[in-house]
């Protein structure tokens, strides 16, 4: 018996890579799909998920050497800021204290939990308002194992009460802020059926309020000319590579030759044939970006799978519900504000650095390419149809800034070496988190992990 | 059986979603096919073994020189649009693969 229920509970269930096979296998089957394509489906789910696993433990462990180096020489704290990593930065420390795999088991569970929750938030929409259903898979397991990190992390509950409260304050956040952005994305397609649901939803719909105060609609980049020699910023493989190559050649400087010297030894990165400074700068930084490659590489392979389930059930059990989709599906409505964004946020990003150096702040950030681009970019696109170009510049400064302010104060509760950066996660899940880590104390819980 | 592919930014949500829909047009429209999805930066490594690629018109400038047809539409998640996109390509280019 006690066999059984270790084989059951510990081996199969308590394993993220069967576990999320046997979620895609009944995913498939729901779908009335052949049995043939369910186990296909599921075996590519368990790859997908340990390449992640493979991408994202070398990333972490090596990112974690130029962090160390930055602490030893300066005494300031680092963190990257990136989705995914954070994710996986999460179940690291579940793992650490709860065992290996725990942390990402609990995760799927938040992420069926939530999105059924989801589902029955808008069955109910007649009293609660709420009307779309969260299908960004991507987006989703991120969202789902910071919720599980941060609930098992300031009140150390157990398997089933963290699934719950995560679940509940996720699916909430889902509905309520994809709701508030149905009308305005309307507008933004012109008449498409559908709304974001993404990571800086409550940023897009404050400047859908605000930027009509600051401009003009009429002021549209749309309808103006913009230079096509940035373009290349907008590849991800190579924008990844060069915000890496600018923050690993700061912290080198500023870690200086005795620290250089240590990453290169049998400690750091044992790479002591690398003599010559921008070799050695240049594999460091092709490392972490061929790191983070993995890792996208590895979540490609299952969060497909695991879209088409929702998507499916989603629109057999409520067809009426508005999908909420990935922010770069309105992107082909408004390409030069996407450019806008990015440039802007970036250099809201940057001053927010300079600040945190000015101010000797003891935590430091690396920006990343995920919550720089895709963030402003769909900010940019809100405040630009509803105030114009001057609005979206405007808001789109002051949300790199709040991008960087609001990550420093999350890394500081959270402790990770990783931090999502994206707009929501540096204004409202800041203050959830604080609000948890209030009730925490209050209980008298140990912060865990 | 055809090799399409799916582009968007990072390879990651857009065309992820885009992916499903078109699995589901080809089902529908008795066209064989296998999907994959990626991002522009790394579209190259997959064009070679590519007949048509669906994404919307910024990208369009992005990708590498290939020979595959290339299929645009701004509102990508609007699967009657894709639909009718897809079929009239699928017929023209390559009749042989719908039934």
């Amino acid at each position: 018996m006690d066999y059984i229920l270790d084989l059951l509970l510990k081996q199969i269930f308590g394993q993220p890579f069967l576990l999320l096979a046997i979620v895609v296998f009944i995913g498939y089957i729901a779908m009335k799909q052949t049995v043939g394509k369910a186990i296909i489906g599921a075996f590519k789910a368990s790859i997908g998920i340990l390449v992640m696993g493979m991408g994202s433990g070398a990333l972490i462990a090596n990112f974690g050497k130029l962090l160390t180096a930055l602490q030893n020489a300066t005494g300031i704290q680092g963190a990257g800021l990136n989705t995914y990593p954070t994710m996986t930065a999460s179940y690291e420390k579940m793992d650490a204290i709860l065992g290996e795999g725990t942390g990402a088991t609990w995760g799927i569970y938040v992420l069926l939990v939530a999105f059924l929750m989801n589902l029955v938030l808008v069955a109910l929409r007649k009293w609660t308002k709420i009307r779309a259903v969260y299908l960004t898979g991507n987006a989703m397991i991120v969202q789902c194992g910071i919720s599980t990190y941060i609930v098992w992390r300031f009140l150390g509950t157990g398997m089933v009460p963290t699934v719950l409260i995560a679940s509940l304050i996720t699916a909430l956040y889902w509905g309520i802020c994809s709701t508030a952005l149905i009308k305005p994305t309307k507008v933004i397609t012109g008449g498409a059926d559908l709304t974001v649901a993404h990571q800086q939803m409550f940023m897009s719909y404050v400047a859908y309020k605000v930027a009509p105060k600051l401009g003009n609609p009429e002021d549209d980049i749309e309808k103006k000319k913009m230079p096509k020699s940035l373009n290349f910023l907008q590849d991800s493989v190579l924008a990844t590579l060069l915000v890496m190559l600018i923050s690993t050649a700061v912290i080198m400087l500023v870690i200086g030759k005795d620290g250089v010297d240590w990453l290169r030894s049998a400690d750091g990165f044992n790479q002591g044939g690398y003599k010559n400074f921008i070799v050695f700068l240049l594999w460091i930084s092709i490392t972490l970006t061929a790191n983070i490659w993995v890792l996208l590489a590895g979540v490609r392979m299952f969060v497909g799978e695991l879209m088409m389930s929702f998507k499916g059930i989603s629109e057999k059990l409520l067809p009426g519900a508005v999908a909420g989709v990935d922010c770069a599906a309105i992107f082909g409505f408004a390409p030069k504000s996407v450019v806008l964004g990015l440039i802007c946020g970036a250099i809201g990003q940057i001053l927010g650095l300079v600040l945190l150096l000015v101010f000797k702040s003891p935590i430091f950030l690396v920006p990343g390419f995920i919550p720089l681009f895709f963030d402003n970019a769909t900010v940019a696109i809100f405040a630009n149809k509803f105030g114009g170009y001057k609005a979206a510049a405007g808001i789109c400064v002051v949300n790199g800034l709040i991008q960087i302010l609001g990550s420093m104060l999350a890394v500081s509760m959270m402790e990770l070496t990783w931090w999502q950066g994206s707009a929501d996660y540096a204004t409202v899940w800041v203050g959830i988190i604080a609000i948890f880590k209030l009730i925490g104390s209050a209980l008298g819980i140990p912060v865990a992990g | 059986m055809l090799n399409l592919l799916c582009v968007c930014h990072n390879g990651m949500g857009t065309s992820m979603l885009l992916k499903i829909n078109v699995t589901n047009i080809c089902n529908e429209n008795g066209i064989s096919a296998t999907v994959e999805a990626c991002a522009h930066g790394e579209a190259m490594s997959f064009l070679m073994n590519t007949d048509i690629v669906l994404t919307s018109p910024e990208i369009v400038e992005f990708l590498p020189a290939t020979d595959a047809k290339i299929i645009a539409t701004t509102n990508l998640m609007d699967k009657a649009e894709v639909t009718r996109l897809l079929v009239d390509a699928v017929k023209e280019h390559f009749p042989n693969e719908i039934s």
